[in-house]
């Protein structure tokens, strides 16, 4: 087996914005995890849990009022330590990243063939003529035919065409990691598939990792070989993505997977009483009692971090 | 609740679609774009029927056509017995208040400088009808929502929440036919199955008829009678969702079927 080459690894890293009156509300409390080269991580959570936040962190877009601690890095380079960041060398050039909404990731003015230009000409200083010459690679191994959609604009493109747009546009750096936030969703089963297909081919030929961020938890156990749950900034549950979602360890991943539809078995849908707390509100203890049918007085505590079947979950049930 | 005869929506070979600048957006000469093409339907007392369909598909505009929004080019709308776009607007308002909406995305579709209060006042006041205290009260019980909500802005509400705003208003002027857009898919997995309860609650406590469009099989599943499969603007597959499910007939169903199998 050849050796596993660590693509992104996190230790206890904590991001938080700060808000107008300068206190700092943490998006992401803790996220240890380690991403290796030519994996499909899939990071699931409700809205509003931090997955966006540390998908950010990883491609370099964090906001000015950011705030961050712990460490994060990629292949081997720091790039959060503590409060410093420092992605010189490596935003865009070894990761980069495909936007929520791929008809609002590329510039409505500007031609495909523009977009991989001005992208390749500010990294790299490459001319027209180059550009071209990389971007037709990179769109005919998404499946787009390059004499065609190279002169069209975002606009002429149909959804699941600027999805593959935006990736080639990622890929086109040279990255070796490719953060997507929700890649899936609000597209249609057809694309949905030829999209999955795609990023599995991708992975298998180019060897890139993939850091996927979904709230869809069925879709993301079909494709990760990784799946981490993230609740309230923390990662409850981290394992192989066929086991998490067949076998569910922490209560809040099992009731995620029971909300979720199965086509062709009716069972009852049972959502998840309550809501996620609020950005700022801190629950002492395990961030998921207050919605936890089994939680009991040990969960005041905030519980450790245990290994179990391979698998890492944070609750007290598996603590001795 | 039984369904019964009555034919609450009837389409009968509707054709409707947009204008569109011919060729280029600066360009005088208008095109049809027809997105609808001959498409008969009919929706019964009681049932809830979902038409599935891709982007583009034409499936917002089925709706936006029994809305009375959308006068189709040719064809029939009737709906609760009323054929409704040969009817004068005064009459036409009176036969879709028996219509409730709820909006695709619920992000946007409240209007931010107005606490829920008065965004749930709109219809009653629109349809002239009294109590606005005693029936808000009753629709936000319905939907399972604190009647503090009521001097939120939108803005301080989640998006489970928001739906749940939009499905009370929607049926606060005691509609008997309920249409839902799209009604889970800018929701969380998690919200999701809450929305879906919900609505199957409403159902068989209201008494509705509910349309619902989505691109979800999985959705469909759980808010389904009888599915509508609609392609390319036209319908190609109709029947009980269990029997299109486990033998669609159309190859472009079975594509779609065997698609959302793969990927979830």
């Amino acid at each position: 087996m050849e050796a596993m080459v660590l693509a992104v690894k996190a230790v206890g890293l904590r991001v938080g914005y700060l808000d107008s009156e300068e206190n700092v509300l943490w998006a992401v409390r803790e996220a240890s995890f380690e991403v290796s080269e030519g994996e499909i991580f899939c990071l699931v959570g409700e809205s509003g849990c931090g997955k966006s936040t540390v998908g950010n962190a990883i491609a370099g877009i964090l906001p000015p009022h950011a705030v961050t601690e712990g460490e994060l890095h990629i292949f081997d380079r720091p790039v959060i330590q503590g409060g410093r960041m420092n992605y010189n060398g490596v935003r865009g050039r070894i990761v980069s990243y495909v936007p929520q909404n791929p008809g609002t990731g590329l510039n409505p003015y500007y031609t495909v063939e523009d977009q991989f230009y001005y992208v390749l000409n500010s990294l790299y200083g490459l001319g027209r003529r180059k550009a071209v010459e990389v971007s037709r690679n990179y769109l005919s191994l998404v499946g787009l035919d390059p004499d065609r959609v190279l002169d069209y604009y975002p606009h002429e493109l149909s959804g699941g065409m600027q999805q593959r747009a935006a990736i080639a546009l990622a890929l086109s750096t040279g990255a070796r990691v490719v953060v997507a936030d929700e890649p899936t969703s609000s597209i249609d089963a057809n694309l949905r598939l030829q999209l999955i297909k795609l990023l599995l081919d991708l992975r298998d030929s180019q060897r890139i990792s993939l850091f996927l961020i979904t709230h869809d938890i069925m879709s993301a156990g079909k494709i990760c070989d990784t799946i981490a749950v993230m609740y309230a900034g923390r990662l409850l549950e981290v394992g192989r993505g066929s086991e998490v979602v067949t076998e569910p360890l922490h209560q809040y991943t099992r009731m995620l997977v029971d909300a979720a539809p199965t086509l062709g078995f009716k069972k009852a849908l049972r959502s998840i009483p309550g809501e996620p707390p609020r950005p700022g509100v801190v629950v002492e203890g395990c961030a998921f009692r207050p919605r936890c049918p089994w939680a009991f007085e040990k969960c005041v505590e905030a519980p450790p971090r245990v290994g179990v079947f391979g698998r890492e979950v944070e609750c007290w049930r598996y603590v001795g | 609740m039984s369904v019964g005869s009555k034919v609450a929506i009837k389409l009968e070979r509707v054709t409707a679609g947009y204008l569109t600048a011919a060729r280029g957006w600066r360009s005088l000469r208008r095109r049809l774009e027809v997105v609808l093409n001959n498409v008969s339907l009919e929706v019964y007392n009681g049932e809830r029927v979902v038409i599935i369909g891709e982007s583009g598909s034409g499936k917002s505009t089925l709706l936006r056509v029994v809305l009375g929004l959308l006068k189709p080019l040719r064809g029939r709308v009737v709906v609760l017995g009323k054929e409704v776009y040969s009817l004068p607007w005064s009459e036409r308002v009176r036969v879709l208040r028996a219509v409730g909406y709820v909006p695709q995305d619920p992000y946007k579709a409240l209007n931010p400088s107005l606490k829920i209060r008065y965004s749930l006042m709109e219809p009653l006041e629109a349809l002239g009808i009294g109590d606005p205290e005693g029936r808000m009260a009753r629709v936000l019980r319905l939907v399972q929502l604190s009647e503090e909500v009521m001097n939120y802005y939108p803005t301080d509400l989640s998006g489970g929440m928001r739906q749940r705003v939009l499905i009370a208003r929607a049926v606060i002027h005691d509609p008997e036919i309920l249409v839902l857009d799209e009604p889970t898919s800018a929701l969380d997995v998690s919200i999701q199955a809450q929305i879906i309860n919900l609505i199957n609650d409403l159902y068989e406590k209201l008494n509705l008829t509910v349309l619902v469009v989505t691109h979800d099989l999985g959705v469909a599943q759980y808010l389904a009678d009888r599915a509508v499969i609609l392609y390319k603007g036209e319908i190609v597959e109709e029947g009980f969702f269990e029997d299109v499910l486990h033998s669609p007939r159309n190859n472009y169903t079975k594509l779609l079927i065997k698609s959302y199998r793969a990927s979830i």
